[in-house]
């Protein structure tokens, strides 16, 4: 959920980069002797939607972020499972070591070293 | 809206700020590239000398092309500061992101125990033939104070039985015996595994 409004947040950036260029396209269009009117037309059309689409998602933020911020620091955490995922991860670990000594102590046991 | 909470007025103004900084920005995107279009219109007839009505158009398109660059800058700050005020307040998917979070690593823990209780008890089997062969054999010295497991084993399943097996469970220290499992479990010296204080006896 986060990662989607992230991403439309990313989006939002694209578009404000479209509608510079555009404008820009425009304008060099404009210095020109003779214009091409159809490409005009398309540039124009594409900066208009894109300043609408920019607008329209920058305030559909605001107005969630209006809803759902409380003013409040978050309290949550992942310690807790992230402390008994360690401890587990030691524990196996620990086996792993023991047992790796008791197979080192068989084969000392088996192929004496002379 | 009715069902609006009253917001901290530090964080009410902060959104009421980004409202205005987006009117702000996207309407001057607008006005500069409408006055840069109209500038572009050659006018036939002019107060001034062309020369000077071309370097004052110049000159204004320049000023107005930057006016345009840097409210598409500063919506870009505006994106930037509102995924940072995301980050931090969006509680619904930072307790989407915990929980998730949290599931995985217990699903983790658990699956690291559920493979160390399996190990041990594969040991546990092997353990209990090893210790079975060890102490049938002439080499072991055991002298009735530790009690192997596969001892323990046979005894607790003699006691569970009715029927009791009076050969059952014959061992160096069969004199304790006859007490059952009451005493088994209140002595103290039994130790399991083999494990515990070993004296030297001599066994015949």
């Amino acid at each position: 959920m986060a990662n989607d409004r992230l991403r439309a947040l990313e989006e939002v950036e694209n578009q404000i980069a479209t509608i510079l260029q555009c404008a820009g396209n425009i304008v060099l269009e404009l210095s020109k002797d003779k214009h091409n009117a159809s490409f005009l037309d398309r540039q124009l059309s594409q900066f208009t939607g894109s300043v609408n689409r920019v607008e329209t998602d920058l305030s559909s933020q605001i107005r969630y972020l209006t809803q759902v911020a409380t003013g409040q620091p978050h309290d949550g955490s992942t310690y807790s499972a992230r402390k008994d995922c360690q401890m587990a991860l030691n524990r196996a670990e620990y086996a792993r070591v023991k047992l790796g000594e008791l197979g080192r102590t068989c084969e000392l046991m088996l192929d004496p070293q002379p | 809206m009715a069902n609006q909470r009253a917001l901290p007025q530090s964080k009410e103004s902060l959104l009421q700020n980004y409202n205005k900084r987006l009117k702000d920005d996207i309407r001057s995107i607008l006005d500069n590239l409408t006055e840069i279009i109209k500038t572009a219109k050659v006018e036939e007839e002019t107060q001034v000398s062309r020369a000077t009505q071309a370097e004052q158009d110049h000159y204004e398109m320049h000023v107005r092309a930057a006016n345009i660059v840097r409210a598409g800058e500063s919506l870009m700050k505006l994106v930037s500061d509102l995924k940072q005020f995301l980050i931090l307040n969006d509680f619904p998917s930072v307790n989407e992101a915990i929980s998730l979070q949290n599931q995985q690593l217990r699903s983790l823990q658990d699956e690291c125990d559920k493979k160390l209780t399996s190990l041990r008890d594969e040991i546990a089997i092997d353990l209990y033939e090893l210790e079975e062969e060890y102490y049938s054999s002439s080499y072991s010295q055991w002298d009735g104070t530790d009690l192997p497991l596969c001892e323990a084993y046979r005894r607790r399943d003699s006691w569970a039985s009715p029927d009791r097996d009076p050969t059952f469970g014959s061992a160096p220290g069969g004199t304790e015996d006859a007490d059952g499992p009451d005493s088994r479990e209140t002595t103290p010296k039994h130790h399991l595994n083999g494990h515990g204080t070993t004296t030297s006896t001599d066994k015949p």
